[in-house]
């Protein structure tokens, strides 16, 4: 749920970038680092390993700018998604108030995304969430890798029912990343107009 | 929803606000910060004297990373929670107390400051914010926030992150 603070007339959402390990949720958060202008972000802190792969998250504040005498943020957190960091991806789901599950399009991470999926499902459960109860859409990405799966292939894996939102993306180069944001931004915003 | 939000306004942030004023003159602190479990900036103070502090943000989310970490540890070695954290550099120390399930203590000290003070009144301004926090968790009515913000927030949306 989203952190009001009246005094400074503040309401602070918090996004979590999901997914497989090397799907590419630091490279989304890079991205939009790079592009959201300087006044409008705080500085990105990465807790990484000497090779970069994330180990406990990557945070970037985001300011969306003065709403109804409200100055309202997001906060964007990566998990780290190697299956043995499953406490701490346990510990940034909480306060969740909205998911971007970036899956990755390699043939040969099927699997891994099914996992991931499931893993998130299963971490959100103790919290006492369903996937449900949480705005949550999906990033299929690398889309230019040269044996990308199909996406209702990938969809079929994680989202069989096709509840979720998805879009098709290429992080590295910028393609597909805000969409999701956006859209994640704004099914948060919507809860939040529905819980007052 | 996981968890209820602390509203702080009104009287419970002037209380809030005393609270951690004072506890900067009292214990001779740098910077002082509320916040919550989730890693957002509740309420902060400085001392007068102290340089402009860093991205208050990321304070928070590190110390709220690292207190459920700590917490985590805990219950692994069975226990039912470890109270304090004090970090020490050179020239600063950091020093969180837990206030509550929601909620933290942050205190940035120099280390000219000697650390039993700042864990006394430390712990004496987490027991008074345990109450006002506690008593905070409420989502009051009437915010302002409606269709209206909603419609105002997407048209932000659009020109932050593009059509």
């Amino acid at each position: 749920m989203s952190t009001i603070n009246f005094a400074n007339r503040e309401i602070n959402f918090k996004i979590v970038y999901y997914g497989p390990g090397l799907s590419g949720k630091t490279t989304n958060l890079r991205w939009v680092y790079q592009q959201v202008p300087q006044d409008r972000k705080g500085d990105m802190v990465s807790l990484a390993t000497e090779d970069e792969r994330t180990l406990f998250f990557d945070f970037l504040p985001v300011d969306l700018g003065e709403v109804k005498g409200f100055k309202t943020r997001f906060h964007l957190y990566t998990v780290p998604g190697q299956v043995f960091y499953n406490a701490s991806r346990k510990l940034i789901l909480r306060g969740v108030d909205g998911i971007v599950f970036v899956a990755d399009s390699a043939s040969n991470r099927l699997r891994a995304n099914a996992e991931s999926m499931r893993n998130l499902r299963e971490n959100l459960a103790e919290y006492g969430l369903s996937l449900e109860q949480v705005p949550l859409v999906i990033q299929i990405n690398k889309r230019d890798l040269p044996d990308a799966l199909d996406v209702e292939m990938i969809r079929a894996v994680i989202d069989p029912e096709g509840r979720f939102p998805v879009f098709e993306g290429v992080a590295t180069v910028g393609k597909g990343v805000f969409e999701p944001l956006k859209e994640v931004s704004r099914q948060v915003l919507s809860r939040l107009v529905e819980s007052v | 929803m996981i968890e209820p939000t602390i509203a702080l306004y009104g009287d419970a942030f002037v209380k809030t606000a005393t609270v951690l004023e004072d506890l900067v003159e009292k214990a001779q602190v740098r910077y002082v910060l509320l916040v919550d479990r989730k890693g957002f900036v509740l309420a902060h103070k400085e001392a007068l004297w102290a340089p402009r502090p860093p991205a208050l943000d990321s304070i928070a989310t590190l110390v709220a990373g690292n207190a459920a970490a700590t917490q985590a540890l805990a219950e692994l070695l069975g226990e039912p929670k470890f109270n304090e954290l004090v970090k020490q550099g050179e020239k600063q120390g950091l020093y969180v107390e837990e206030i509550n399930d929601l909620t933290l203590l942050v205190i940035v000290f120099d280390n000219s400051t000697p650390v039993g003070r700042v864990k006394l009144y430390g712990k004496k301004a987490a027991a008074a914010l345990d109450e006002i926090t506690r008593n905070a968790v409420v989502m009051p009515r009437e915010l302002g926030i409606d269709k209206d913000f909603h419609k105002s927030a997407g048209d932000m949306l659009d020109d932050l992150f593009g059509n």
